[in-house]
């Protein structure tokens, strides 16, 4: 009854019980959810086999090349893509012309709901762009010659890379030359102007901008050359090409969101933070004008935590800030031990003063690690 | 310039955990903690004076590093670390070395008894001093700690080496943080194991604080004993390959 399992290209053996099963067919990267197949079992002579598949090895399996997609295929792919987004954002009762990625992955989470664990095992729908990896044309034409001049050092984008750009080095230089023999030294801009809010791309990003697999040496000696480019001054045309291989890096402030101050019935100042740590929970309300007082489940912070170490977390945000007596603050917590308890307060009330002040204080305390949630250490048994 | 990899810190269902390289010491000495921080985390600077310079006060170098900063991800400040002008690192350190069990409050207060003690006696001993000798009297305990543990830092070790078939204890020199290890070591053996059962350990503690303020004691004995077998084994010093 139960129709032997599918394997997908690796040797994979599935131990299947009659009542259900899910195949997997990897062909086109698609996961395709068979229709599990009940057994009709009724009453009390229910059998319940063991069945084990038949283990593929590769020797039975055609040799596993890598699969060569043709350029049409793709653009069939991509077409078929296209259709069915259009069919599912008419399914979802959406406007077909401005449907989105997000929205597709919202849609296909919500039709096809999947409980595993591995993200990348769940149903997905993208563009045929990023399913296939990349592949390069044909590098020769029709008598066997190749067209690329570098095609026989095995890395032709890579070495046609260094050698473009250790020609613009050496132009740069010869112009840096021309003009200090002229005395004509301009101003001295460098080519990298901004070299905090971005990074050189990863070894990953460039195999996949050039098609081509390298080593780390040839990563690094491709950066040391572009960083010896960058470091001289040069015009616009120079810029232009450094920059294609930086990526920007966000300034981590930006992740924290700073709510605005609320009020309350009498116009006080007040905002609101969350913190855990570990598993206590902690909800703080900071007022704006106080006297340092602070009440946690209703009992004063001096009788809710005898031990010093714990006071000593509750008053690093307001002693980093210099606002130790300043505010009040009221606090609810649960869960956890004293120690947990206290660093979710902590974290908690780091988060809502950041509503009370500047920006770059905001980052401060971020620097200082007290907006942080903290991940805890793994301690190995044994 | 470093390329710091995008990556957030990894959870339980991610790939590899963030595995601090392990430093060979000592053979059969593994690393039994490892920290669930990928290697782009830099560590939380809580010192407040350095956030409140002014940009005129700062150095070009200082600048460009709070610019870089600003892109780091940074870990979580530890429990133990606060912003506050008491907070003593060689004092938390100490503490933590003579906790047992896990017991912080008691080791803690441990502390603060044998710091209360130093001061005391101190303080009895400038009262006790006539007006020349009370200038010498040093009362601040954070100081007496400090100069004792330094007094009580070799300079040299011993490190046990195969060679043939036989360990030897060769001469080979020591990191800060090793000496400063020793000497906390040394000093809270001592203070256990030496010490009368009806003794308490504030007691015995301030008592060898104060003698290896000066120069004497056991500690400071074990140290020369140290240096004295470093130079009795200066032979054996070519064993060491590093």
């Amino acid at each position: 009854m139960v129709a032997p399992c599918l394997s997908c290209g690796a040797a994979v053996s599935y131990r299947l019980f009659l009542g259900g099963r899910v195949s997997f067919a990897g062909r086109q990267g698609l996961w395709k959810a068979a229709a599990a197949e009940l057994h009709p079992g009724a009453g009390s002579q229910i059998l319940r086999l063991r069945h084990t598949a038949v283990v593929t090895t590769k020797k039975n399996v055609a040799a596993s090349r890598r699969e060569t997609y043709t350029v049409d295929f793709i653009k069939k792919q991509i077409e078929e893509f296209n259709i069915g987004k259009r069919h599912l954002a008419n399914m979802m009762g959406e406007d077909p012309e401005t449907f989105t990625q997000e929205d597709i992955d919202r849609a296909i989470a919500y039709l096809f709901p999947s409980g595993l664990f591995e993200k990348r095992a769940r149903p997905i729908m993208k563009h045929p762009e990023e399913i296939f990896p990349k592949q390069r044309a044909i590098q020769w034409g029709e008598d066997g010659r190749p067209f690329h001049f570098l095609f026989y050092t095995g890395k032709q984008s890579y070495y046609s890379l260094m050698h473009d750009t250790y020609g613009k080095l050496l132009d740069v230089e010869k112009h840096h030359s021309q003009l200090r023999a002229k005395d004509l030294l301009a101003e001295k801009t460098k080519i990298l102007k901004d070299p905090i809010g971005s990074r050189w791309l990863i070894k990953e990003e460039l195999e996949e901008m050039l098609v081509e697999k390298l080593s780390d040496q040839d990563y690094t000696q491709f950066i040391r050359l572009l960083e010896r480019l960058s470091a001289l001054p040069g015009g616009a045309t120079e810029e232009e090409f450094v920059n294609r291989f930086r990526r920007s890096v966000p300034i981590q402030s930006k992740h924290q969101l700073i709510e605005p101050l609320q009020y309350d019935e009498q116009g006080k100042a007040f905002s609101r933070g969350e913190g855990k740590r570990k598993t206590a929970k902690a909800e703080v309300v900071v007022y704006g004008q106080g006297s340092g007082r602070i009440d946690i489940n209703g009992v004063d912070y001096l009788l809710y935590f005898p031990v010093t170490q714990d006071r000593e977390q509750l008053m690093f945000p307001f002693h980093f800030l210099d606002r130790l007596g300043k505010h009040d603050v009221t606090c609810m917590v649960s869960g956890g031990g004293r120690s947990a308890q206290a660093g979710a307060i902590r974290l908690a009330m780091a988060r809502a003063l950041c509503s009370f002040v500047t920006e770059d204080e905001v980052e401060w305390m971020r620097q200082d690690g007290e907006t942080v949630p903290c991940v805890p250490e793994d301690t190995q048994v044994g | 310039m470093a390329a710091p990899a995008v990556k957030a810190a990894r959870g339980w269902s991610g790939s590899a955990l963030g595995v601090r390289i392990a430093v060979f010491r000592f053979p059969g000495l593994t690393q039994v903690r490892w920290s669930r921080y990928g290697p782009e985390y830099k560590d939380p600077q809580t010192d407040k004076e350095y956030y409140r310079k002014s940009l005129a006060e700062q150095t070009e170098e200082e600048k460009y590093e709070r610019e870089l900063k600003k892109t780091q991800l940074i870990k979580a400040a530890p429990a133990t670390k606060t912003s506050s002008v008491f907070e003593d690192p060689v004092i938390s350190k100490f503490t933590n070395m003579m906790m047992k069990g896990g017991n912080k409050v008691l080791a803690r207060s441990l502390m603060t008894q044998t710091l209360e003690a130093v001061k005391r006696k101190q303080f009895e001993k400038y009262h006790a001093a006539s007006a020349e000798e009370q200038a010498t009297i040093e009362r601040n305990p954070y100081t007496i700690f400090h100069q004792a543990l330094k007094n009580c830092e070799p300079v040299i070790g011993l490190v046990p080496i195969l060679k043939g078939g036989h360990f030897y204890q060769v001469p080979v020199p020591l990191a800060d943080r090793r000496r400063r290890f020793l000497a906390m070591k040394w000093m809270i053996t001592e203070c256990r194991e030496k010490k009368h059962r009806r003794v308490l350990m504030p007691e015995k503690l301030s008592q060898e604080l104060l003698e290896a303020f000066h120069n004497q004691g056991p500690v400071i004995k074990r140290k020369h004993d140290m240096h004295k077998m470093a130079e009795a084994n200066r032979a054996l010093a070519h064993y060491r390959w590093w």
